[in-house]
């Protein structure tokens, strides 16, 4: 469905992407693992047409959409849940959703109503805060907004970026049920995930991308977990360099407000 | 001075003061969207005021038309603004635009001037054979007119900016714009038109002084620039319900200390004021955040 062939792009100064080649199936969950900074993020942007590649070539359903502008790939049916979510803090729930069927907005305000409901089927929470701001929700709450958002464009593929980021383990498992709840009903999904071990379990097939390259791709079974998150987490000493990232975190943030 | 003359200033000054926040709106829609100061703003709505009686001078026109030229005359220029100021530089250097702006707000000027050799212009005023009385208290029709006007316009900002779908894309940009993006809204229209309406809303702002005032001149571009920006502080940097009461107080405080101390010491006091909200109210009267998370 998605084929992305020898990609290289850069963000800002740093060339994070060096001739990445993959492809997503239709029908299917495919993950794309790796440490922090291997240019996952970097390929989500790219492929949405937030950034535009250096070189190499990206087609969905068997059309060129190389450097194409974002608005012309939602049209083609890709919608991408940012990392970080992203919501529109001051607007409130229902007025996101509005926001993320922008492109539909003029010719089929019926369609959108509609679909808003569907959304808030599927998410009820969501429902029970229709008027709240979207700043002013829960990490997860902000995540589910962020996922319905993107389900607002009718996307054919749904790529996701890190959702299980800074979530509690509750809230990771009920985004992974959603994730599964969403390809049972005929999304293809490209996800983006830290969490080896939550992404393993649903994917139908994943690669390993480290230092901008893909260095591993194949079915969930035909690697072990252990060595899968070895490698996505850079190294032997994964359990010390995971504490260190986490303590890095709230440091950077305690810098910045002060 | 006694009661009457207190009132009486301060209702004048509330009136004109709507003008004020319009060009205040004007700012602070721009710096809301894009996180940018457009200092040229001033000088393109003094300008459409400018266009609209040089076509009044060819073509005899009722006022009310005039003033619908300045609004689309500034709002051409607002968006040449655009795209000579911001479209095709660099935006991540806070200093390029901004000094690209001052450049284009003397640009403006320069063209006024030689267009019109200097020479302050007549505008024509509206209602202003209207004088309405209670005792000694009165409200000047010219007044009135502007204050309504003023009014009409905030009210089709706020109907375009929450019912419209450019008012969904303003707004999705001016709060994530990688999220408006991803959702297919383009930054660059989304900008532009930005533009235009800041520029018909000063447009709008700049007719309405001329009318006023009585006549159009080229002097008049740096106050209302800096009042603007005044204005757009003390309402808070991105906030058009903060604009539209800082522009109503500076409006009525400016008038008060004209009445009460005299138009030499009039803007010395404003400028305290400014000072007063730097110093304890920095983040503007509602202090509402208008961050990008």
């Amino acid at each position: 469905m998605l084929e992305i062939d020898g990609i290289a792009a850069s963000y800002g100064n740093i060339q994070a992407l060096r001739g990445v080649t993959l492809s997503v199936e239709e029908g299917g969950i495919t993950c794309l693992l790796g440490p922090n900074g291997a240019g996952k993020t970097t390929l989500m942007m790219t492929i949405a047409g937030i950034l535009k590649p250096r070189r190499g070539t990206i087609s969905f359903l068997d059309r060129n959409i190389t450097g194409m502008r974002p608005s012309g790939v939602v049209r083609r049916g890709i919608a991408l849940v940012p990392e970080n979510r992203l919501v529109f803090p001051h607007m409130n729930v229902h007025e996101n959703l509005i926001a993320g069927a922008y492109l539909r907005l003029g010719k089929s305000k019926a369609q959108v109503r509609q679909d808003v409901d569907h959304v808030f089927a599927r998410f009820p929470r969501l429902q029970e805060r229709t008027k709240q701001l979207a700043g002013t929700l829960s990490g997860g709450e902000q995540q589910m907004l962020a996922v319905a958002r993107a389900l607002m464009a009718r996307p054919r593929l749904l790529m996701m970026d890190e959702p299980s980021l800074g979530l509690a383990p509750l809230v990771v498992e009920e985004i992974f049920r959603i994730i599964r709840d969403l390809h049972a009903d005929g999304t293809t999904i490209f996800l983006v995930e830290q969490n080896a071990h939550m992404a393993l379990q649903v994917a139908h097939h994943f690669y390993l991308l480290e230092q901008g390259q893909v260095s591993f791709s194949g079915k969930p079974g035909q690697l072990s977990e252990h060595e899968v998150i070895q490698r996505a987490y850079l190294g032997k000493q994964q359990g010390r360099d995971q504490s260190a990232t986490d303590r890095d975190q709230p440091d950077g943030t305690m810098l910045r407000s002060g | 001075m006694d009661w009457l003359d207190f009132f009486q200033s301060i209702t004048d000054g509330l009136l004109f003061g709507s003008i004020y926040a319009l060009i205040g709106i004007g700012f602070t829609l721009i710096f809301g969207v894009m996180h940018k100061i457009n200092l040229a703003y001033g000088a393109a709505s003094i300008a459409g005021a400018y266009v609209s009686i040089a076509v009044a001078a060819y073509v005899p026109l009722p006022a009310l038309v005039t003033f619908l030229i300045a609004a689309i005359a500034s709002g051409a220029i607002a968006l040449l603004i655009y795209l000579a100021n911001f479209r095709f530089i660099p935006l991540a250097s806070p200093l390029a635009t901004l000094m690209a702006t001052v450049g284009m707000l003397i640009l403006i000027d320069e063209v006024v001037v030689h267009a019109t050799d200097g020479m302050p212009q007549p505008y024509p005023a509206l209602f202003a054979d209207i004088y309405i009385e209670w005792g000694d208290f009165g409200l000047r029709g010219d007044l009135i007119f502007i204050f309504v006007l003023s009014l009409i316009a905030m009210v089709v900002l706020m109907f375009m900016l929450y019912r419209t779908r450019l008012g969904i894309a303003t707004r999705a940009v001016a709060q994530q714009p990688v999220a408006a993006q991803l959702a297919g809204i383009s930054l660059d229209r989304t900008n532009a038109l930005t533009f235009v309406i800041t520029g018909l809303l000063g447009g709008l702002a700049g007719a309405m002084i001329g009318a006023s005032v009585g006549v159009l001149s080229p002097l008049l571009v740096v106050p209302i620039t800096v009042k603007g920006l005044i204005v757009c502080v003390i309402g808070g940097l991105g906030s058009i319900p903060g604009a539209i009461v800082a522009g109503l107080a500076v409006g009525a405080f400016e008038n008060f200390f004209l009445a009460f101390r005299g138009v030499t010491e009039r803007d010395m006091y404003v400028m305290l004021l400014l000072f007063v909200f730097l110093v304890f109210r920095p983040g503007g009267i509602f202090s509402r955040s208008v961050a990008r998370d």
